[in-house]
């Protein structure tokens, strides 16, 4: 190898780094490298100082809306693969395209995806316990329930009545609300979230009862803690997501 | 199956790469958590803006997301290759803003020491000792250095072009950069010794 040629190349090796060469001889130096050892270990030795830079930057604190959405994303892709592993098939695969449903949507319902999405999480992991027929004898209607999280995590009962067109969602075991909070429950319908106007709370046992006057081609169901008179979009966790079997 | 959280948070980022390469989220969400905080700091040092940084952080970590398994422990360490991915994307972002002008000011010599009082404050300025370590490597350089290498690395800057914003010959700003980097890495050394 020339002597000369090689000082050249290693003048180069700092800004190669650094990014700054110019294509065509960024493509070349790394040629040059394939071949010369002493430039690699340059590369070797000045790598510590560019891994140093990035890391020296002042220290922002990244917003956790940004957390929320990254998790949305990553759980509505993940959510059919685990379906499939997990063998849960339609629930989870439905629930997955609502929520890259809402992932394109309006702004405003960007976070949404992110809240869902968890609770996709631990249902993928924690299994979907999803029952028929338990206590719906009293209103003459079909009924399923999911258990959200671990017990004694909140139970949810659905009870539809005039052939599925109407219903009503029973809550158990909610926690007591606090800071004038109020609880607000959510429909999908063809991949479109639509808020459930009528507003509720939990009684002193924690139960709560809200009325869905529309259930026709309900795909899924959820309900949130939102702040006194109801949001527009979700702005908490779900306590609770139900997908609703199609007929 | 994926792993539980507690499992996850005792894996090696190096152990955590397979798992998101098999999508499972809660790898993702642990190296989210260790390592978004730098990501977003880097993102927003290159592009100076909140939404463009989130836009940057999350466009990293989604690529990251879907080619999790690509990485090569040959090359380098997690952290390092997800950086340089943040950085990349940043500087995309910075070369895309058709008319808008970088965040650095490279027509001022004294373009370094205008930085905001809360980054010349080392103890206010920095959450972590790594990084208060670092950066006192990265700055101790001559300005003249210092300069050519953020122009470079912050400002996606190539050589030639530093050459002719700062008036100088292209061979003084290769060896400013080269300069500049074996001080930081002979400061590094120092401190491991």
């Amino acid at each position: 190898m020339n002597e000369t040629n090689h000082n050249g190349w290693q003048e180069d090796v700092a800004a190669y780094m650094l990014g700054a060469l110019e294509p065509e001889r960024a493509a070349e130096l790394e040629r040059h490298l394939d071949d010369c050892e002493r430039c690699r270990a340059e590369v070797r030795w000045l790598m510590p100082a560019l891994n140093a830079l990035p890391q020296s930057v002042e220290r922002q604190q990244a917003p956790p809306q940004l957390r929320e959405r990254l998790m949305a994303e990553v759980c509505a892709e993940a959510a059919p693969a685990e379906s499939e592993r997990a063998g849960a098939g339609g629930l989870l695969q439905r629930a997955g395209a609502w929520l890259r449903g809402l992932g394109s949507g309006p702004m405003g319902l960007r976070p949404v995806a992110g809240i869902v999405a968890a609770v996709l999480v631990v249902a993928a992991v924690a299994g979907y316990a999803i029952e028929g027929g338990i206590g719906g004898g009293d209103e003459g209607g079909s009924t399923e329930t999911v258990v959200s999280g671990k017990p004694p995590g909140v139970t949810a009962k659905m009870v539809t009545k005039d052939g599925g067109e109407s219903g009503t969602l029973h809550l158990a075991n909610v926690q007591q609300l606090h800071d004038e909070r109020v609880l607000q429950a959510w429909v999908q319908r063809e991949g479109e979230v639509e808020p459930v106007r009528a507003l509720f709370v939990p009684d002193d046992e924690g139960h709560a009862s809200t009325a869905i006057a529309d259930m026709e081609g309900v795909e899924v169901v959820m309900v949130t803690t939102e702040p006194r008179g109801g949001s527009e979009a979700p702005t908490s966790s779900p306590i609770v997501t139900m997908p609703i079997p199609q007929s | 199956m994926n792993v539980e959280r507690d499992r996850a948070e005792r894996l090696a980022d190096e152990e955590l790469m397979p798992l998101i390469g098999t999508k499972d989220p809660e790898a993702f969400a642990v190296f989210y958590d260790r390592h978004g905080g730098v990501a977003y700091s880097l993102a927003y040092r290159i592009v100076g803006e909140k939404t463009a940084a989130e836009d940057v952080t999350q466009e990293a970590f989604i690529s990251i997301w879907r080619s999790g398994a690509r990485f090569d422990r040959a090359r380098g360490s997690v952290r390092s290759w997800m950086l340089s991915i943040v950085r990349n994307r940043a500087i995309d972002t910075l070369r895309s803003r058709a008319g808008k002008a970088p965040k650095l000011t490279f027509d001022d010599e004294a373009a370094l020491e205008q930085r905001p009082a809360e980054e010349r404050t080392e103890e206010e300025a920095l959450q972590h000792e790594t990084a208060r370590e670092l950066r006192g490597a990265v700055g101790s350089l001559p300005s003249e250095q210092a300069k050519v290498i953020e122009l470079a690395y912050f400002g996606g800057f190539s050589q030639s072009e530093i050459a002719a914003m700062l008036g100088v010959p292209l061979g003084t700003v290769k060896g400013r950069m080269r300069l500049g980097m074996e001080k930081i890495r002979g400061e590094l050394a120092e401190g491991l010794a």
